[in-house]
């Protein structure tokens, strides 16, 4: 069963119970008990060690043995009970400085790190970032992803799409940041490999040469496991490689990255296929005691039209792209036309173009609202020049003499079938067209090769013919035998091959130490807690997310340049300073009930506070109304909103932005701050009716008391 | 229903699809982000990746998410 409630935190609750109540008679009792109290607090704000639970274990066992007060023997037994039963969930607050409740409110991931599935700290990293610690972020990154740079150009960035700022305008540019901060760390040879642990001297398989593949890699190396990498091709990358182009992604990037892991010590074996070169049992025998299996899903989909097989100018998608990513750079046709209407149709159509095709036309089905491909990715390809042809059903692929001379297609129309909340297309009876072609590449999707695995007899499978893993610890039918990536989930993201490859590599480690594997997927570990960057509350509205700066379009037509060209350094930090730390501030709104609706006043306009329906937000629009009397810091259980006395001022910041600054009085007699005028009038009014004789608003309370008793004494007959 | 990227959604029911994990069971009723949908074929048996507010990234079968309105 989930933990619903925090253990650590419902603890806290416990002692202060204990401590607030007249059940503890014993002084000794008393001490210990606040002892504990203290170590636990430590731990739910994340500044505990190891030794720490040690310590609460053995002081509630003392509470018991030694305490002769009945409430401390009390405590201590239920402490020694909670101990026992998640003794887990304290350690992961400790070690991953995280509390999947959130009741520990300090230790709250912010969404972009939770909706990461590497799970990189991103507040962290792009706030070191705007201070220009550009090493530093990476090496944070690289914590949780290996190929911080590959991301920062390819990524899906699910980061961005739970980015609370994208409630206001638009999410932090995080993945843009990422490939700038990782960019600048190569460049300037600060782009280092963490710490390694001693040789454990046990080895690991690795099959495919992927992302999933070589973070498993990565983090198993980094864990003092020796790693050989299996990869059929003659180079690493997988479909990064393969799959992606290079005006995407370019090739020195992934070499780059994929070379740090050779500097670990991680052997790779190119040109190895896995059920022809090597089997399980084989690689057992050289001392192999666990193998993980990223082998990606590299075959293509058939179109399944009279013709396919006839013509060698039929190609898939993904052996076109894999042909042209190792070098070849023929034309593949005058006119080429693309089937499909994802990534994948895009990206080969964008190829075929720059490698010197006069026409290409893109062949979908469906309309354009239903095509799965990314928005940017169509723009850009439209921008080139590539012709879309929707409600377009390949029929035939026709041709003589071996020469392909066109796509016979038939048009279709948007049709709700019965039982069915999709709108499928139909063909219109008699409607065929021919598009005049010369090569046409299917795209139609991916599937696993099967063929490669047939070794492994006992492996399960999915229905989905996807190799059957658990989705937690990646563990297969067979022991030692994992598997994760795009040959379980199905064709899916580089980042989340990344944060599978990370999961085997634990799952592994714990096989082969021993240890009981986990029920709950891993929670994201958060790598500190970096001082927000002060920022005006007007700079913080009218800071704009920067557009990419994009490769002119001719040569983006001719050539396999990178198209997106990066940021400049000043858009970097300027973009980095947008970010509204979430991991600093939960949303819980209490600042906004406090000051609506016990001070009355109702400064804040958080409109983001509300994942499902945001309203206005407007940081400008608190300095309008707020006296900075500071009910809403005193309420805020992180710290998220602070009250700052600075150079005759008092601030109220929120996470960083200061969203109200007033400058403070004095007391005339003693010179005492008072506060902000307008907090001053705020007390004057609220106090009117009782006390009549505060009207002097430039006094402290004390010499206002001196004042009046002075008064009294005068007039008082001698 | 053709999921896209960027829309909410909910969780509202568990799925009986083998995909489905008993972790999943603390996330129905909660909301979500389509992260990355079917970018091949819209295929309506594909698992498309949704981020759930507060609970991470997780593939789900299609037929336990619906819409929000925005």
């Amino acid at each position: 069963m989930p933990v619903t409630t925090c253990p650590v935190s419902q603890s806290i609750t416990q002692l202060d119970e204990t401590l607030n109540s007249s059940r503890l008679k014993n002084p000794k009792s008393r001490r210990m008990v606040e002892e504990l109290r203290r170590l636990l607090n430590d731990i739910a704000w994340g500044r505990a060690g190891e030794e720490h639970l040690a310590f609460v274990q053995s002081l509630s066992q003392a509470l018991i043995d030694e305490g002769p007060d009945a409430a401390g023997k009390a405590i201590g037994t239920t402490l020694q009970s909670v101990l026992r039963d998640h003794r887990e969930v304290f350690l992961s607050h400790i070690k991953t400085h995280n509390c999947l409740t959130g009741d520990c409110v300090r230790l709250v991931p912010a969404p972009c790190q939770m909706a990461c599935p590497a799970g990189i700290d991103v507040p962290t990293y792009v706030n070191l970032i705007g201070r220009g610690q550009d090493a530093e972020a990476v090496e944070v990154i690289r914590r949780d992803n290996p190929f911080p740079w590959v991301c920062g150009l390819i990524c899906t960035r699910p980061c961005e799409f739970m980015c609370v700022r994208g409630r206001i305008d638009q999410p932090i540019s995080i993945k843009f940041l990422k490939a700038f901060a990782a960019e600048r760390a190569v460049s300037d040879r600060r782009y280092r490999n963490p710490a390694q642990a001693p040789d454990r001297g046990r080895r690991v398989a690795v099959i495919g040469a992927g992302p999933g593949g070589m973070t498993a890699a990565y983090y198993l190396a980094l864990q003092g496991y020796k790693v050989t990498v299996f990869e059929a091709l003659p180079v690493a990358g997988g479909m990064m490689m393969l799959g992606i182009p290079r005006y995407r992604l370019p090739r020195e990037v992934i070499d780059r990255e994929a070379a740090m892991l050779e500097d670990l010590g991680v052997e790779f074996r190119f040109k190895t296929r896995y059920g022809r070169d090597v089997t399980w049992e084989g690689l057992k025998s050289e001392g192999f005691q666990a193998i993980f299996l990223a082998i990606g899903a590299h075959e293509s989909l058939k179109l399944y039209i009279p013709g396919e097989d006839d013509f060698p100018q039929v190609i898939e998608a993904v052996d076109f792209l894999r042909r042209v990513a190792l070098g070849d750079h023929r034309v593949p046709g005058k006119r080429a036309v693309i089937v499909g209407g994802g990534n994948v149709a895009i990206d080969a159509a964008r190829t075929c173009l720059r490698l010197g095709s006069e026409e290409v036309i893109i062949a979908y089905r469906r309309t354009r609202v239903e095509m799965p491909a990314d928005v940017e990715e169509l723009d850009q390809a439209e921008e080139e020049g590539i012709l879309l042809s929707f409600l377009t059903m390949p029929k035939a692929i026709l041709g003589r003499d071996d020469q392909l001379t066109g796509l016979l297609c038939l048009r279709a129309e948007m049709i709700r079938k019965e039982g069915s909340d999709r709108l499928s297309p139909v063909a219109v009876e008699g409607s065929e067209f021919l598009i005049e072609a010369d090569t046409v590449i299917s795209a139609i999707g991916q599937r696993i090769g099967l063929e490669c695995l047939d070794d492994l007899k006992n492996l399960k499978w999915s229905r989905r013919q996807t190799i059957q893993a658990n989705p937690v610890t990646l563990e297969t039918s067979i022991p030692g035998v994992f598997a994760g990536g795009d040959a379980v989930t199905g064709p899916a993201t580089v980042v989340e091959a990344i944060g599978a490859g990370k999961r085997a590599a634990g799952a592994i480690d714990r096989y082969l130490s021993g240890i009981p594997q986990p029920k709950m997927p891993p929670v994201p570990v958060r790598r500190g807690r970096v001082d927000w960057l002060e920022v005006p509350a007007g700079t913080k509205m009218t800071l704009r997310r920067p557009e990419m700066p994009l490769l002119n379009l001719e040569r983006r037509r001719i050539t396999f340049q990178q198209v997106e060209l990066g940021y400049s350094e000043n858009a970097v930090r300027e973009e980095a300073r947008r970010c509204l730390r979430c991991d600093i501030c939960l949303r819980c709104g209490k600042c906004v009930e406090v000051c609506r609706d016990l001070m009355g006043i109702d400064a804040l306009q958080f409109g983001f506070l509300n994942f499902d329906h945001p309203a206005l937000t407007d940081f400008r629009l608190t300095a309008e109304r707020c006296i900075l009397c500071g009910a809403c810091a005193a309420n805020c259980p992180n710290q998220a909103l602070r009250i700052i006395d600075r150079g005759g001022e008092r601030l109220l910041s929120y996470c960083g932005t200061i969203v109200n600054r007033e400058k403070l009085e004095h007391c005339r007699e003693c010179d005492a701050v008072l506060g902000p005028l307008r907090y001053l009038e705020f007390l004057l009014k609220r106090t009117q009716g009782v006390s009549p004789i505060l009207t002097d608003r430039t006094l402290c309370q004390a010499c206002a008391r001196k004042q009046t008793a002075r008064a009294q004494v005068e007039i008082q007959p001698a | 229903m053709a999921f896209h990227r960027g829309q909410k959604v909910e969780i509202f029911h568990k799925s009986e699809d083998e995909s489905w994990e008993e972790h999943m069971d603390q996330l129905v009723g909660r909301h979500g982000i389509i992260t990355d949908p079917d970018t091949t074929k819209n295929d309506p048996d594909a698992l498309i990746e949704v981020s759930v507010e507060g609970k991470g990234t997780h593939r789900f079968p299609q037929d336990c998410l619906r819409l929000l309105a925005d």
